[in-house]
């Protein structure tokens, strides 16, 4: 009972310190409250279905910031361990018969090891050569998938998985769950001493290998890690949709996934996760609203391409660095972040202006 | 007390009248959920068809359900299955939760028509399927009938059947080289375009022209799907002596392909799948050099049935172009229509038993479905068409003559009249 009430009293205590002093920890706290809540509110099909796969696709945005925003690795082919985790998925699923609790971690571990084949001829390779090298690769695979139909389903793909869970509403559960605490664990990583290496081979990774770090043990780490994430994602889709098909290797989700990371800000982890969070669901809104106009639903991707567009214009770094900034400040002398309308420094007592 | 009696009568007439009116008022529509990738082509035929019926059910009073008759309402249902999977199944979903469709028909990309049929069957809604061709889509219902009894699938006819189709216009073209070029040993140029569903018509054609069909295969050419040049392959084609070009195309270089041959005068007739040809402004494109381009088809101005001349027609004078294979929602509905009727009622386990007894005539053809619920393929059933280009118009070539079935308004096929000159004079 006493360590119930110390750790309670522990909590509250982080909670007045540590959160409550920041908007952008508070609106976090409250976007996770009202994630979990949602099904008291409704338990709407069509809600759920896109709140899950938003949940999906922000793990799998988060992987990708993990990699190429934290350590530079720019990767232009991500959707590589995503179907590849999906594939695995759901041939553990429909051959030998395992339940989603092992074949989507399975199948991440089958993007883990792509990472690592991936990760190692990519190792000396820097920029717009990386960017070129990681797009192909998917783009191998799926040659892969046609010329092998019997293994991989060819065009169709693999289709009918076990259903993730019994209902919509736990589906909605787990996702969103496992989106909540695979993006605390990323954002733990990237906060950890080895997020400190990540950033510094993304710097000058010649400056961090004459510091004595083993840069390439580490990118491959990085690689490994955001596979294995992107493979979580990849596994939970293909039991959610129920298929695992080309559609999960292709360019355009690739490129999707690195949209919404810029859009909601890199190198943040949190950033990717905001921006799947607004632009997923922002494309269904389009969709009910257009739907009342019967000549506009075209438009739907060409409003989409311009928001993302005027947000890079007038936002460089994202949308969520741009909004975090406007309401808190950075201590001059000790670095930590105090709402705007602080004149001293929460921490060192500092004068803010 | 006389005066008691009429109106007592008077207010029962009246009650009367005020019943029929408020249960004729309150008649819901029925819901139909249209889907397609409708910035597409194919979704434009999803729509197209499916206005057209529901306008012509509209016009005569609705669908007779029981004692009612109930308006059909069409909800646009835009998939963007070739771009997005997730993006079709929230579409998907949103029709069937949120705006609580009856039924739905369309779908395109079989990937996608795969995943939406699972929403549909688990919400239990009747799903018929005009677009993806896959036989996979039927076999489930034989492998989990409880589960995927909703969905039927009626236009294309599947892959298999389209492969027979394919086969029988080569062997078509084939009889008539022989017969009129005094030719002993027909050579086919097998041309397709390198992507995944033409491969296993490719190892099809490889086998069973010289096996089954006595004629030789004079080589084998994959263009890219988005070749923008095809000269070198026809080059080699003619090189190669070819009589039939044997073409498996559905994306652009179909177009491409079919405007150099007819440019170049290739002495060889073009036979097979060309989806771009199927288009009535393939003409234009190609600037007539598409002449005697043939090709499966689905819809031509020939008596099918009694319905197809008026729907083609109709079709044609409100949107300025033949209808594709996926304006067949326009069957799809009138099937429905049908199966509620006899059904009485909009219950999807009751109108499943009603179609599963479908004996219909429609603008493409007689339709039975089977035991996968797939459309009955055959002469006096469904059989799809072959059309081919001749001066501007498309002309219905096949079936004539086969298994006792020739189309009304159908004409004998014709080989390209610079080829016939070429092996003349050779």
């Amino acid at each position: 009972m006493r360590i119930v009430v110390t750790y309670i009293r522990r909590v509250l205590k982080i909670l007045r310190a540590e959160v409550l002093v920041l908007p952008s920890r508070v609106t976090v706290m409250v976007f996770a409250i009202a994630l979990l809540a949602l099904p008291l509110v409704t338990q709407d099909y069509y809600i759920l279905r896109i709140m899950i796969l938003t949940s999906i696709f922000a793990i799998l945005a988060a992987s990708w910031d993990l990699l190429s925003g934290f350590t530079g690795q720019m990767n232009f082919g991500h959707a590589l361990f995503f179907g590849v985790a999906a594939y695995v998925t759901a041939l553990l699923n429909l051959r030998l018969g395992l339940p989603p609790y092992f074949s989507i971690p399975l199948g991440a571990m089958g993007a883990v090891l792509t990472g690592l084949i991936v990760g190692i001829p990519c190792l000396r390779l820097k920029g717009s050569y990386l960017a070129l090298t990681t797009l192909a690769f998917p783009i191998i695979l799926m040659g892969l998938v046609f010329a092998f139909p019997g293994i991989t389903g060819g065009e169709l793909g693999l289709s009918g998985l076990t259903k993730l869970t019994g209902s919509r509403v736990m589906d909605y559960y787990v996702t969103t769950s496992l989106m909540l605490i695979l993006g605390g664990v990323m954002w733990k990583i990237t906060d950890s001493n080895t997020g400190v290496i990540l950033h510094a081979i993304r710097e000058d990774e010649v400056a961090a290998r004459a510091a004595g770090i083993n840069t390439t043990r580490y990118k491959l780490l990085a690689f490994c890690l955001s596979g294995f994430f992107a493979g979580i994602a990849g596994g939970l889709y293909a039991h959610f949709m129920r298929l695992a098909g080309p559609s999960t290797l292709e360019i355009g989700l690739s490129f999707q996934v690195i949209i919404w990371s810029v859009f909601g800000g890199m190198v943040s982890i949190y950033g990717p996760i905001a921006g799947v969070y607004i632009l997923n669901p922002f494309m269904e809104v389009l969709r009910i609203i257009l739907d009342n106009f019967p000549s506009l639903p075209e438009m739907r991707m060409f409003i989409f391409a311009a928001l993302v567009l005027l947000t890079l214009r007038f936002m460089p770094e994202g949308l969520i660095p741009w909004l975090r900034d406007k309401v808190e400040s950075e201590c001059p002398r000790c670095k930590v972040r105090n709402v705007f309308f602080r004149r001293s420094c929460r921490i060192c007592n500092a004068d803010m202006t | 007390m006389k005066s008691c009696k009429i109106i007592v009568v008077l207010m029962a007439g009246l009650a009367l009248s005020w019943g029929l009116f408020l249960s004729t008022a309150a008649a819901k529509p029925i819901k139909i959920g249209v889907l397609g990738p409708m910035s597409f082509t194919q979704g434009e035929g999803h729509w197209n068809g499916a206005t057209m019926a529901a306008e012509e059910v509209n016009a005569a009073g609705g669908i007779q359900v029981g004692k009612e008759k109930r308006e059909i309402e069409l909800v646009k249902v835009d998939t963007n299955e070739f771009l997005s999977i997730p993006d079709a199944t929230n579409a998907v979903e949103m029709a069937v939760s949120r705006h609580k469709v009856d039924f739905l028909v369309g779908g395109f990309r079989t990937e996608a028509v795969l995943v939406m049929q699972d929403i549909a069957m688990e919400s239990k809604t009747v799903f018929i399927g005009c677009g993806a061709a896959h036989p996979q889509l039927c076999t489930r219902v034989l492998d989990d009938y409880d589960t995927y009894k909703y969905w039927f699938r009626l236009t294309p006819i599947n892959s298999s059947y389209l492969g027979k189709v394919d086969f029988i216009l080569l062997g078509t073209a084939g009889a008539i080289i022989k017969k009129e070029l005094g030719v002993e040993k027909v050579k086919v140029a097998i041309v397709a375009e390198k992507a995944a569903w033409a491969d296993p018509i490719v190892a099809a054609a490889q086998k069973i022209i010289p096996e089954k069909m006595g004629m030789e295969v004079a080589g084998v050419w994959r263009p890219s799907p988005v070749a923008t040049d095809c000269s070198a392959e026809l080059s080699a084609i003619q090189r190669a002596g070819a009589h039939i070009v044997f073409t498996t195309f559905s994306s652009s270089v179909g177009l491409t392909f079919a405007k150099q041959m007819g440019e170049l005068k290739v002495p060889a007739a073009p036979v097979g799948i060309n989806v771009e040809s199927q288009k009535s402004g393939f003409w234009e494109a190609t600037n007539g050099a598409g002449n005697y381009v043939l090709t499966i088809n689905t819809y031509n101005p020939v008596k099918i049935s009694e319905f197809t001349i008026p729907f083609v027609e109709d079709y044609r004078k409100r949107y300025g172009e033949m209808p594709n294979y996926t304006a067949g929602t326009h069957d799809a509905i009138k099937i429905l229509q049908v199966a509620i009727e006899k059904a009485g009622t909009i219950n999807s386990d009751e109108v499943v038993k009603m179609l599963e007894a479908t004996d219909l005539n429609t603008a493409a053809g007689r339709v039975v479905f089977d035991k996968s619920h797939d459309v009955t393929w055959g002469p006096n059933y469904v059989t799809a068409l072959g059309t081919q280009w001749r001066d501007g118009e498309m002309k219905c070539v096949w079936p004539y003559n086969w298994e006792g079935v020739t189309y009304e308004g159908s004409v004998p096929y014709k080989l390209p009249p610079w080829m016939v000159e070429y092996w003349k004079n050779k």
